[in-house]
C-alpha cells in the first residue's frame, strides 16, 4: 500500500535496481563462479592494468580483480546483513520497551543509550574487534554492538510517539494488554522507520566494515572482502591505482543504491505516517 | 454604496490546477465574483471546496504551493486602472502584497517569525513599502498595536511570539496585514483556531477596522454562523466550483442551489431549540431520518454515572534535577450526574478542562482526588486489571481525532471486533455476525469491513469509532469533540446518529464540546467549565435561556448566530486573557460552593481566575 | 540559567558512565599490562610479581578507582608502546587532531549550508537534482576513499601538497596547514556531502511553515524571505547535526590519519589498539567520548543562543 509509491520515484527504482544486482551478485557469484578463479596467481600478470583477459586488472599477487570483487561482494554484504541484524534484534525491544513504559525505564534506558552515543561508532567497533580479536564473526559483533545505540534511539522515539497516539489509547480501553498492545499496534506502526533506518544502517555497515577491513581490525585472510582488498592494495597505489579503485567502486555503488533506496523509502512512508492529510 | 462604483476586485473564469501524482489536478474552475470597496465578500464551504485556493490566487500565493493559474482573470483596480493580476509580474505582486493587499490567515501559533522580535516583523514590511526609517517605523508598529487594542503595546515590541497568546498573536498579525492602510483585507479563516470569546473579539475588530478604513475584506471561513455575522455578501463553493452568490440575508432566507440548502439545514443555530424540552435530531435536506424529538427515556431516578468532587492535577517539572515544581489544576472539585439514557454536556473554551474530566472519568488521566461511581460501582478504587475487564465494558470514549483514533495498520472488522473479544462479549460465529451488525447500525456499507483507515473519510472513520465504542454495548459513551474535527454536513449526520442510538439503545453521553449550537441540539443538561472548575450546571433549557454565571453569560454572548437579522458583534468586549491554571505546590484550593438558583441549576459562588497563582 | 545547570549536571553523570564503560570494555582484553611489559616469554613468576605491583589481581572496582583517581590528580600513567607519559601525549596529539576536525567542519558549513539553502529553494528542480545527487554520491564513498584520491591527485599527480606527516603549529604554521590540508578535505568532503542533505531537509521543511507565507503576503522580496526568514530558523537544528557529526569525524580520523600518517588522536588510538596498550587505549578512548560529549554540550548552549524559545523559557 504505501512500499509500491517508494518505486515510482526514480531515485527509488535506481536504488532497487542497484540493491537487487548486488544481492543477486552476492548470491549468485560464489555458486558460479569457481572460487580459484579469484585466487589463482598469476605472477607474470601481477600489477597489471584492464585487459580483455583480466577486465578489471590484477592485484599484486596477479589475482583476477574482477572475480575477486564478485566473490568478496557475499562477504561484505553478509557481514553487513548480520550486523544490521543483529543491532535490530537488540535495539528494536530496547527502544520499544523504553518507549512504551516512559519515566524511569525510559530516562535510564536512554542516560545508558546517550552515553554510548558519546562513543563513535567506528571507534566502538574498532576497540570491541580488537578485544575480541580480530575476524569475521567479530567484526559482525562489534559492527552490530556499535550499532545498536543510535538504532535504539530512534525506535524509541517513534514508539514514544506512536504510544501516545489516540489509537493506543483507545485500543487500550478496548481492553488489550499490555502484549496486545505493543504487538498489535505499537509495532505495526514503528515498522516503516524501522526499515528506512535498517536500510540506511545497512550503507553505513558496509561502509564500517570496509574501515575496520582497512585497518586490519575486520576481516582477516584468506577471507575476502572489499575492505581488505583496499587495505591490500594501500602499498601500490601508485603503480596500480586501480586495485584500489575496484574494490572502492564496488562499495561506493552499493552505498549509494542502499542510500537512494533508502531515501526513497523514507519519502514515501514519511508524510502518510504523520497524519493522512 | 455598493455597486455604484466599479469593483475593487473582479475575479473572472478563475481555473487553478496543481501538479499531480498521476497528472493535473484542478483546484477551482470557472470561479467569477467581484468585490466592491468597502465590501465584505465571505466565501465559504467545506474542505476541500477551493475557497483558500481562491483567495492564494489573488494574492499569487498558490504558485508556491504548487498551483498555477491557467486560465481566468483577477481584476483588480490599482491607482485608478485595472490591471490583471493573473498576468503581473514579480515585482508588482511584490509591490502589492502587504501594500494594497493585506493577507491574514490561520494558525496565530505559526504565522509569526519564531526567531525574530515583534517590532522586527512588524517593521520589515512597512520599510520595503513606504521607505520607513527605523524609529518612524518603529513609531508606526507601536500605533498599530494600539489601534488593534494589544495591551502594553512598547512590552510587546521587544517581545517574541512564543511569548503572546493565540489572541494576541492574531491581534499581532492583523496589525502586520494593516501597515500600509491596504484597500483589501484577506481573512483566510482567521479564526477557526481560536476560543469562541477570542474570536468574538478578532471579528468585532475586524469589522472596525473596517469601517474605520473603508476597506473591503475577503473573508475565507467554513462557519456559516460566521458569514452570518460578517458578510455583505457570500459567495457559496463546493468541490472548486462556484455554487451560489449573493447578497447575505437572500442566501440564508432563499437559498436556491440544492446544495445551499443542504448546508444551511445542517447549521445548528444557536437559539433554534429556544422552548424545546429534549434534543431533537437535526433537519437535513435529502434524508429521510425522522426529525421527532429524542423520546425520553424512562429515567431510572437513580443516576447511572456520579461524579463527585473530582480533583486531577497534573505536576510540571522544570528547574534542577527536573523536580515537580508546580501544579497544573486541570479539574478542580468537579460533580456532577448523568441519569440514564440522558446526554449531559461539558462546554468550555481550551484549557478549561473539559477533556481532562472525561480521561480522568475513564481513568486515562489518574485523577488526584474525588469519587467517580459508574451504577454504584467505585471506578477510581479498581485495579488496574479490573478496570480493563470491568470498567471499560460499560464506559468508551470517541475521540476527537477521526484520523489519529484508528490503528493505520489494521483492518476496520479486526478494530470493531478487538473489544468484543477481548470482554469476552461473544464467541465463535456470534462475533462476525455482532460487527456486521454494527457495521449496519452506524450505516457503514458491510464492504468496507475489509478496509483499512486511510480509505475512509473523517466521517466515516468517526462511525467506525462510534461502532467500535458501541461494540460493548456500554451504558455510557464520553464523546471527547466527537463532532468538532468534521465538516458541517457530516457533523450533522454524526450528531443524528448518535441521538438515534441513543433513543434505540437508552446510551448516556458525556458530550465534551466548545460549541454552544451543537450542544443545545445534543443535550438534555449542561456543564459550563471555565479554569478546571465548574461555573454552572442545569438542563439546556435553564443553561440556554437563563444563564447566572458572568462566564456562562459572556461565553454565549461571543457565539456567533447564524442568522444575518441578528447581528452582535460589538468592540466594547473585555480583553480577558484567561489565568494560567498552574498553581505552586501545596497550594489550598478552596472546594467549589454552589448556589442552587432553581431546581438541579447551580451557579459556582468562588471567584474564579481570581485566586489564580502570582506569575 | 537552571537549562545550563541541568546540562552541566547531566554532562556530568555522563563522563562518569563514559570512564565507566572505556575501563569496563578496555578490560575484557586478554593479555594483560603485565604481559606487555615483560614480554611473552618472560618468567612466570616475575610475571605474577608484577601483577602484584601494579596491582592487576585487585578487585576490578578497586582498579577503576585507582585509575579514576589517576586521572583527576593528572597522572594518566604511561604509554606501554610509547613508553611516554600518557597526558602530555595525548595533549600534542588532541591538538593535531583538533586542528583536523576544526579545518574540516568549517570548509564543510561554508559550503554545505548556501548550497543546501539553494537546493532546498529549487526543490524538485534540475538545481535540486544536481545538488542532491552530488551530496548523495558523496555520503556513499567512504572516507579513505576521498582520502586515497585526493592523494592521488593532489600530492602524487599533481604534487602541490604533501601526502603524509605533521607538523605542529607551532613551530611552523605553514607547514602545519599544508600537512593538515588534504587529510581535512577527506573528512570535509563526505561531511560537506551530509550536512548539504541536511540543510536542504531542514530548509524545506522550514519553507513550509506558515510565517514564510505571511513574510511573502507582506510583500516581502522572495531573497529576503529566503535567507533572512528561513534560515535563521535553520541555524539551530543544522547547528545540531553538526555537531552530532562532530563525533562521526572523531571515528572517522583514526582511518584518515593512518592513510595519510598524520599523528593525531586517531593514529594514537589505532597504534594504541594494534598494540593492545592498554592504559592509552583505556586513556585515548576515554578522551575521545568526552570531547565529543562536550562538543554535543556546546552546541546545545549555543542553541540557547540561536532560539529564544530556549533562551526565555
Amino acid at each position: 500500500m504505501k512500499v509500491p509509491a517508494a518505486f515510482r520515484n526514480t531515485k527509488g527504482i535506481v536504488g532497487a535496481v542497484v540493491v537487487l544486482t548486488v544481492l543477486a551478485v552476492a548470491i549468485l557469484a560464489p555458486l558460479l563462479i569457481p572460487a580459484d578463479w579469484a585466487t589463482r596467481m598469476d605472477m607474470r600478470a601481477r600489477l597489471s592494468a584492464p585487459t580483455w583477459a583480466h577486465p578489471l586488472g590484477t592485484d599484486q599477487l596477479g589475482r583476477d580483480l574482477m572475480f575477486r570483487v564478485l566473490l568478496g561482494a557475499q562477504t561484505s554484504i553478509f557481514i553487513a546483513s548480520a550486523a544490521v541484524l543483529m543491532s535490530i534484534v537488540i535495539g528494536l525491544p530496547l527502544g520499544l520497551v523504553s518507549g512504551y513504559m516512559g519515566k524511569t525505564t525510559d530516562n535510564v534506558l536512554m542516560r545508558l543509550v546517550d552515553t554510548l552515543l558519546s562513543f563513535p561508532a567506528l571507534l566502538l567497533a574498532l576497540t570491541i574487534s580488537a578485544v575480541l580479536g580480530p575476524n569475521l564473526q567479530n567484526t559482525i559483533i562489534a559492527i552490530g554492538i556499535a550499532f545498536t545505540p543510535f538504532l535504539a534511539r530512534i525506535i524509541r522515539g517513534e514508539a514514544l510517539r506512536v504510544a501516545q497516539m489516540p489509537y493506543v489509547e483507545a485500543a487500550r480501553t478496548a481492553g488489550n494488554s499490555d502484549l496486545r498492545l505493543i504487538t498489535l499496534h505499537i509495532l505495526p506502526n514503528i515498522m516503516p522507520v524501522v526499515i528506512v533506518q535498517a536500510t540506511i544502517s545497512l550503507a553505513f555497515a558496509i561502509l564500517a566494515e570496509a574501515g575496520l577491513s582497512f585497518l586490519g581490525l575486520g576481516t582477516q585472510p584468506p577471507d575476502a572482502s572489499w575492505g581488505l582488498m583496499i587495505q591490500a592494495s594501500r602499498d601500490y597505489l601508485d603503480r596500480a591505482p586501480w586495485t584500489a579503485l575496484v574494490p572502492g567502486a564496488a562499495v561506493a555503488l552499493t552505498v549509494l543504491g542502499l542510500n537512494m533506496f533508502g531515501d526513497a523509502l523514507r519519502d514515501a512512508l514519511d508524510p502518510r505516517t504523520r497524519g493522512e492529510a | 454604496m455598493v455597486g455604484d462604483q466599479t469593483p475593487l476586485v473582479s475575479i473572472d473564469k478563475l481555473r487553478v490546477e496543481f501538479r499531480g501524482e498521476d497528472g493535473p489536478i484542478v483546484g477551482v474552475e470557472d470561479i467569477s465574483f467581484s468585490i466592491a470597496p468597502g465590501e465584505t465578500v465571505c466565501v465559504v464551504g467545506e474542505s476541500g471546496s477551493g475557497k483558500s485556493v481562491t483567495s492564494l490566487s489573488l494574492m499569487r500565493l498558490v504558485e508556491f504551493g504548487g498551483g498555477r493559474i491557467t486560465s481566468g482573470r483577477l481584476g483588480f483596480s490599482l491607482n485608478g486602472k485595472q490591471i490583471d493580476l493573473a498576468q503581473a509580474d514579480t515585482q508588482t505582486m511584490q509591490a502589492i502584497r502587504g501594500d494594497e493587499i493585506g493577507m491574514i490567515f490561520q494558525e496565530p501559533m505559526t504565522s509569526l517569525n519564531p526567531v525574530f522580535t515583534i517590532e522586527r516583523q512588524m517593521t520589515d514590511g512597512l520599510r520595503v513599502h513606504r521607505g520607513l526609517s527605523r524609529s518612524a517605523a518603529r513609531a508606526r508598529a507601536l500605533e498599530l498595536l494600539q489601534q488593534v487594542r494589544i495591551p502594553e503595546p512598547e512590552q510587546r515590541l521587544k517581545q517574541y511570539p512564543h511569548e503572546l497568546s493565540g489572541g494576541m498573536r492574531q491581534r499581532v498579525v492583523i496589525a502586520m496585514a494593516m501597515a500600509c492602510e491596504p484597500r483589501l483585507l484577506i481573512a483566510d479563516e482567521p479564526t477557526t483556531a481560536l476560543d469562541v470569546t477570542i474570536q468574538a473579539e478578532i471579528l468585532a475588530l475586524i469589522d472596525r477596522l473596517k469601517r474605520e478604513t473603508g476597506m473591503a475584506v475577503l473573508f475565507i471561513t467554513h462557519d456559516m454562523a460566521v458569514v452570518a455575522q460578517m458578510a455583505d455578501r457570500v459567495v457559496v463553493m463546493y468541490r472548486g466550483n462556484l455554487v451560489e452568490e449573493g447578497p447575505v440575508e437572500r442566501i440564508f432566507a432563499d437559498p436556491q442551489e440544492e446544495y445551499t440548502r443542504k448546508l444551511l439545514a445542517a447549521v445548528p443555530r444557536l437559539g433554534e431549540m429556544r422552548g424545546k424540552s429534549a434534543p431533537e435530531p437535526m433537519r437535513l435536506v435529502g434524508e429521510t431520518a425522522s426529525n421527532a424529538p429524542v423520546t425520553p427515556i424512562d429515567v431510572d431516578p437513580k443516576p447511572l454515572l456520579q461524579v463527585h468532587n473530582l480533583t486531577t492535577r497534573y505536576p510540571v517539572k522544570g528547574g534542577l534535577f527536573r523536580r515537580t515544581i508546580a501544579n497544573v489544576h486541570a479539574v478542580e472539585d468537579v460533580s456532577f450526574d448523568i441519569p440514564r439514557g440522558q446526554t449531559l454536556a461539558l462546554v468550555g473554551e481550551s484549557g478549561c478542562g473539559k477533556s481532562s474530566c472525561g480521561r480522568s472519568i475513564l481513568r486515562l488521566s489518574e485523577p488526584t482526588s474525588g469519587e467517580v461511581l459508574l451504577d454504584q460501582t467505585d471506578i477510581l478504587a479498581l485495579s488496574s486489571r479490573d478496570l480493563r475487564r470491568r470498567a471499560w465494558r460499560d464506559m468508551q470514549m470517541v475521540f476527537q481525532d477521526p484520523f489519529a483514533s484508528l490503528n493505520p495498520y489494521m483492518r476496520l472488522r479486526d478494530q470493531v471486533t478487538e473489544p468484543i473479544r477481548n470482554f469476552g462479549i461473544h464467541t465463535g460465529s456470534a462475533v462476525e455476525d455482532r460487527v456486521s451488525e454494527l457495521f449496519d447500525r452506524v450505516e457503514l456499507p458491510r464492504a468496507f469491513m475489509s478496509r483499512f483507515p486511510h480509505e475512509l473519510s473523517g466521517g466515516q472513520r468517526q462511525r467506525i469509532a462510534i461502532a467500535r465504542a458501541l461494540a460493548v454495548n456500554p451504558k455510557l459513551i464520553i464523546a471527547d469533540e466527537a463532532v468538532s474535527a468534521l465538516d458541517v454536513s457530516v457533523q450533522a449526520q454524526v450528531l443524528n446518529l448518535m441521538m438515534e442510538l441513543q433513543a434505540e439503545l437508552g446510551i448516556s453521553y458525556l458530550f465534551i464540546s466548545h460549541d454552544m449550537a451543537v450542544v443545545e441540539r445534543i443535550a438534555h443538561r449542561v456543564g459550563v467549565m471555565y479554569l478546571g472548575r465548574l461555573v454552572e450546571i442545569g438542563s439546556r433549557q435553564q443553561i440556554f435561556e437563563n444563564p447566572q454565571h458572568s462566564y456562562t453569560k459572556s461565553l454565549l454572548s461571543a457565539v456567533p448566530v447564524a442568522d444575518p437579522t441578528k447581528r452582535n458583534i460589538h468592540d466594547d468586549l473585555n480583553f480577558r486573557p484567561i489565568p494560567s491554571p498552574v498553581f505552586p505546590l501545596g497550594y489550598k484550593s478552596k472546594p467549589s460552593t454552589y448556589d442552587e438558583v432553581a431546581p438541579a441549576h447551580l451557579v459556582l459562588q468562588n471567584e474564579v481566575g481570581l485566586d489564580a497563582a502570582p506569575e | 540559567m537552571s537549562y545550563i545547570l541541568n546540562r552541566v549536571f547531566s554532562m556530568m553523570l555522563t563522563l562518569f558512565l563514559i570512564s565507566a564503560i572505556t575501563f569496563a570494555v578496555t578490560n575484557i582484553l586478554p593479555g594483560d599490562v603485565a604481559m606487555m611489559i615483560m614480554g611473552t616469554q618472560s618468567n612466570p613468576e616475575a610475571l605474577a610479581g608484577l601483577r602484584e605491583t601494579l596491582g592487576l589481581n585487585d578487585p576490578l572496582l578497586m582498579q577503576y578507582g585507582r585509575w579514576i583517581g589517576g586521572m583527576l590528580t593528572g597522572d594518566w600513567g604511561s604509554s606501554l608502546v610509547f613508553k611516554e607519559p600518557i597526558a602530555p601525549l595525548l595533549l600534542q596529539k588532541m591538538t593535531a587532531s583538533g586542528l583536523l576536525v576544526l579545518f574540516s567542519m568549517t570548509i564543510a558549513l561554508a559550503c554545505a549550508v548556501p548550497l543546501g539553502v539553494w537546493a532546498a529553494v529549487h526543490a524538485n528542480r534540475w538545481q535540486d537534482t544536481a545538488a542532491s545527487s552530488t551530496a548523495m554520491l558523496g555520503v556513499s564513498l567512504p572516507d579513505f576513499f576521498w582520502g586515497i584520491m585526493l592523494i592521488l591527485l593532489f600530492a602524487r599527480g599533481l604534487g602541490w601538497l604533501p601526502s603524509s606527516g605533521f607538523v605542529d603549529p607551532a613551530d611552523d604554521l605553514g607547514a602545519a596547514i599544508r600537512h593538515a590540508l588534504l587529510p581535512s578535505l577527506a573528512l570535509g568532503l563526505g561531511l560537506m556531502a551530509h550536512l548539504t542533505r541536511m540543510t536542504r531537509a531542514t530548509m524545506t521543511g522550514i519553507l513550509k511553515q506558515e510565517f514564510i507565507r505571511v513574510a511573502r503576503a507582506k510583500g516581502l522580496k522572495e531573497s529576503t524571505v529566503v535567507w533572512r526568514y528561513g534560515l535563521a530558523n535553520a541555524v539551530g537544528p543544522v547547528m545540531t547535526v553538526a555537531g552530532l557529526q562532530v563525533g562521526y569525524l572523531f571515528g572517522s580520523i583514526i582511518v584518515i590519519e593512518s592513510l595519510f600518517n598524520y599523528t593525531g588522536m586517531g593514529w594514537l588510538t589505532y597504534q594504541a589498539l594494534l598494540n593492545r596498550d592498554i592504559p592509552l587505549i583505556q586513556a585515548s578512548v576515554f578522551v575521545i567520548a568526552a570531547v565529543v560529549m562536550l562538543a554535543n554540550l556546546l552546541v546545545d548552549l549555543l542553541y540557547a543562543v540561536v532560539d529564544p524559545r530556549i533562551r526565555l523559557s
